[in-house]
C-alpha cells in the first residue's frame, strides 16, 4: 500500500444477506483516506448498517471488489476485522451477564492477541487506557448488564479504541448517550481521526459535530447518492436535502 | 483408578463414571447455559439416545452408534437451520422431536422383542454396567474437554459473551464454536450409558444453573459448576448403589432439589438497601 493510496476502497460494490432475495447495498462506489472523518447518513432501510458489515467483511459481496488496509473483507474477514474497530448498533445484555467491564474491553484485544497466547500487560494498559479516555475507568469492576445503555455503549466504544485499530466504524454510537456524552464521544473521535484513524459514522444525530470538516455520504435504496465534504454546522441540510432530492 | 480409596470394585467403577462425567458434563453445562444454545444440548442428548437405540436394536455396540448420530446431528444444526430458512430454535425442536420419535420406535421393538432389560438401560442408564474401557473414554473426553477450555480460553470467553462481538474483534468463530459442539456431542454420547437418554441434560443444565445463583463472573462459574456437579454426583453413585437407587434418577433428583435450595437463597434476588 503507498502512503497516499486509500485505506477503504470499494469499486460497484454490491452485497446482500445470506438468503435474501435481493442486493441490500447497489454499486456502491468509495474511498476513504487515512484521517477522514466519514458521516454516513438516510433513510431507514437504506443499507447504511449494511455498508459497515460489508467493510467489516461480515457480509458476502456478490459483485465488485473491496479492499480495507490492503487485505480482501471477502476472503480475509478475520484479519481485516482484527485492524478494524466495530461498534455495533443494538446490543442487548443480561442484568447478570457475569462478565466486567474490564473483561468486555480486553475482549477487544483477543483478536490481535491471536490464538494460543495470553493477554500481557501491555493488553491491560491499552484497556485502562480506552477506559480513561471514555471516562469510565471507575467502573472497569462493574457487570456490564448493571450498567446503563450509554455507559454500556461507551463500554463497547472503549472496547474497539483498545484495540488500537487502524479503521474505527461505528454503527449510531450515540443513541444511548445524553447530549452532553455525545460532545464529549464525538471530541474523541475526532482526536482519533486527527491522529490519522478513518473514522466512519452512521448516525441520525446531527447534534453534535466534530469541529473539523467532514465527508458526508448519503445512502437511499442501497446507493450512495451524496459524497461531499461538508461543514460540521452544514451536516444537517446536506443529508436532509439529499434524502428528499434523490 | 481410585482402587486404593474405594475397595469395592463396583462402586469404584460407579464413583470414576460420576467423576468423569460429571466434570466434563458440567465444564460443557457453562457454555451451554450461558450461550444460550440449551436446546442444542437438549437436541444432541436426544440425538445420542436415538443412535443409541438404533445401534442397540441393530446389534451394533451402543456407544460407537451414538457418538457418530450424536456427531452428525451437532453438524447439521447450523446448515439446516440456514437451508430450511427457519428460526435455528424451530429446527432444533423439530429434530428434537424426531431423534426421541426414532429412539422411543426402536426401544419399542426391543422390548417387544424381548430385550427388555438392555431397553431400559438406554432409557435410563446404569452406572454399574460400564466396562473400564467405558471409563477410560470418559476420562479420555473429560481430559480433552479441560485441555480445549485451557487453550481456547479466552476465545471460548469471547464467544460466551457475545458471538457477534467475537466475530469482530477478530476471532475466527467457527473453529471453536464447532469444536465446542464436538464435544457436546461425544461426552453426551459417553454419558448415555450412565444416567440414560432421558435424565442426560440435567447434568448438561443443572450444575451451571446453580453456580450461576452464586457466581459473579464466569471464571468463578468454571469452578463451581464442576464441583457442584462432582459433590452431587459422586454422592449420589455411593447413596444409590450401597441403598439400591437407581443412580441416574437419585442424581437428577438431588441436582433439582439443589437447585431450588440455590434460587432460594440465592444473593442475586437480594435487594441490597444502602442508607446513607
Amino acid at each position: 500500500m503507498q502512503f497516499n493510496d486509500p485505506i477503504i476502497k470499494l469499486d460497484s460494490v454490491w452485497t446482500t444477506y445470506e438468503g435474501a432475495a435481493r442486493p441490500v447495498i447497489k454499486d456502491v462506489n468509495m474511498q476513504v483516506h487515512a484521517g477522514e472523518f466519514v458521516l454516513v447518513g438516510g433513510p431507514n432501510g437504506a443499507g447504511k448498517t449494511t455498508l459497515l458489515e460489508t467493510i467489516a467483511g461480515l457480509l458476502p459481496v456478490i459483485h465488485g471488489t473491496i479492499s480495507v488496509c490492503g487485505n480482501d473483507p471477502v476472503h480475509e474477514g478475520c484479519k481485516v476485522r482484527k485492524k478494524v474497530g466495530y461498534v455495533i448498533q443494538n446490543f442487548d445484555f443480561h442484568p447478570f451477564t457475569p462478565f466486567n467491564v474490564e473483561e468486555i474491553v480486553l475482549m477487544g484485544r483477543y483478536g490481535k492477541i491471536g490464538w494460543f497466547k495470553r493477554h500481557s500487560d501491555y493488553d491491560f494498559q491499552k484497556v485502562r487506557e480506552a477506559l480513561d479516555i471514555l471516562g469510565i475507568l471507575s467502573i472497569s469492576k462493574d457487570q456490564i448488564g448493571k450498567l446503563s445503555g450509554g455507559q454500556q455503549q461507551k463500554v463497547l466504544i472503549a472496547q474497539n479504541l483498545a484495540k488500537e485499530p487502524d479503521v474505527l466504524l461505528l454503527d449510531e454510537p450515540f443513541s444511548n448517550l445524553d447530549i452532553l456524552a455525545r460532545e464529549e464521544v464525538c471530541k474523541i473521535l475526532c482526536r482519533i481521526a486527527e491522529s490519522g484513524i478513518p473514522v466512519i459514522i452512521v448516525s441520525h444525530a446531527f447534534d453534535a459535530m466534530p469541529d473539523i470538516d467532514v465527508r458526508v455520504v448519503v445512502m437511499k435504496d442501497g446507493h450512495i447518492v451524496l459524497n461531499q465534504m461538508a461543514k460540521p454546522s452544514d451536516v444537517s441540510n446536506v443529508v436532509r436535502s439529499a434524502s428528499i432530492a434523490a | 483408578m481410585l482402587e486404593f480409596i474405594i475397595s469395592n470394585n463396583v462402586l469404584c467403577h460407579a464413583v470414576e463414571a460420576m467423576l468423569f462425567a460429571s466434570v466434563g458434563c458440567a465444564i460443557l453445562s457453562v457454555l451451554i447455559t450461558q450461550m444460550n444454545i440449551s436446546s442444542i444440548g437438549f437436541t444432541m442428548s436426544h440425538a445420542a439416545f436415538a443412535g443409541g437405540a438404533v445401534g442397540a436394536f441393530l446389534g451394533f455396540a451402543v456407544l460407537p452408534s451414538a457418538i457418530i448420530v450424536s456427531i452428525c446431528i451437532a453438524f447439521l444444526m447450523g446448515p439446516l437451520s440456514d437451508r430450511t430458512r427457519m428460526n435455528t430454535d424451530t429446527t432444533l425442536g423439530v429434530m428434537f422431536g424426531t431423534m426421541m420419535a426414532v429412539a422411543i420406535f426402536f426401544i419399542s421393538l426391543m422390548q417387544g422383542s424381548g430385550r427388555g432389560f438392555e431397553a431400559s438401560s438406554l432409557l435410563y442408564g446404569n452406572v454399574i454396567s460400564l466396562y473400564r474401557e467405558d471409563i477410560y473414554a470418559l476420562a479420555l473426553i473429560t481430559i480433552t474437554t479441560i485441555i480445549f477450555f485451557f487453550i481456547f480460553y479466552k476465545e471460548i470467553t469471547a464467544i460466551v459473551f457475545h458471538k457477534r462481538l467475537a466475530e469482530i474483534s477478530g476471532i475466527s468463530v467457527a473453529p471453536v464454536y464447532y469444536g465446542i459442539l464436538f464435544l457436546i456431542s461425544v461426552m453426551v454420547a459417553l454419558c448415555l450409558p450412565i444416567v440414560g437418554g432421558l435424565l442426560l441434560y440435567v447434568w448438561l443444565i443443572t450444575p451451571s444453573a446453580i453456580a450461576y445463583q452464586f457466581c459473579g463472573t464466569i471464571k468463578k462459574m468454571f469452578i463451581v459448576a464442576p464441583l457442584v456437579a462432582v459433590v452431587v454426583s459422586v454422592f449420589s453413585a455411593i447413596y444409590g448403589i450401597l441403598y439400591s437407587l437407581p443412580v441416574g434418577p437419585l442424581t437428577a433428583v438431588v441436582f433439582s432439589a439443589l437447585f431450588i435450595i440455590a434460587v432460594v437463597i440465592s444473593p442475586k434476588r437480594r435487594v441490597i438497601i444502602h442508607n446513607h
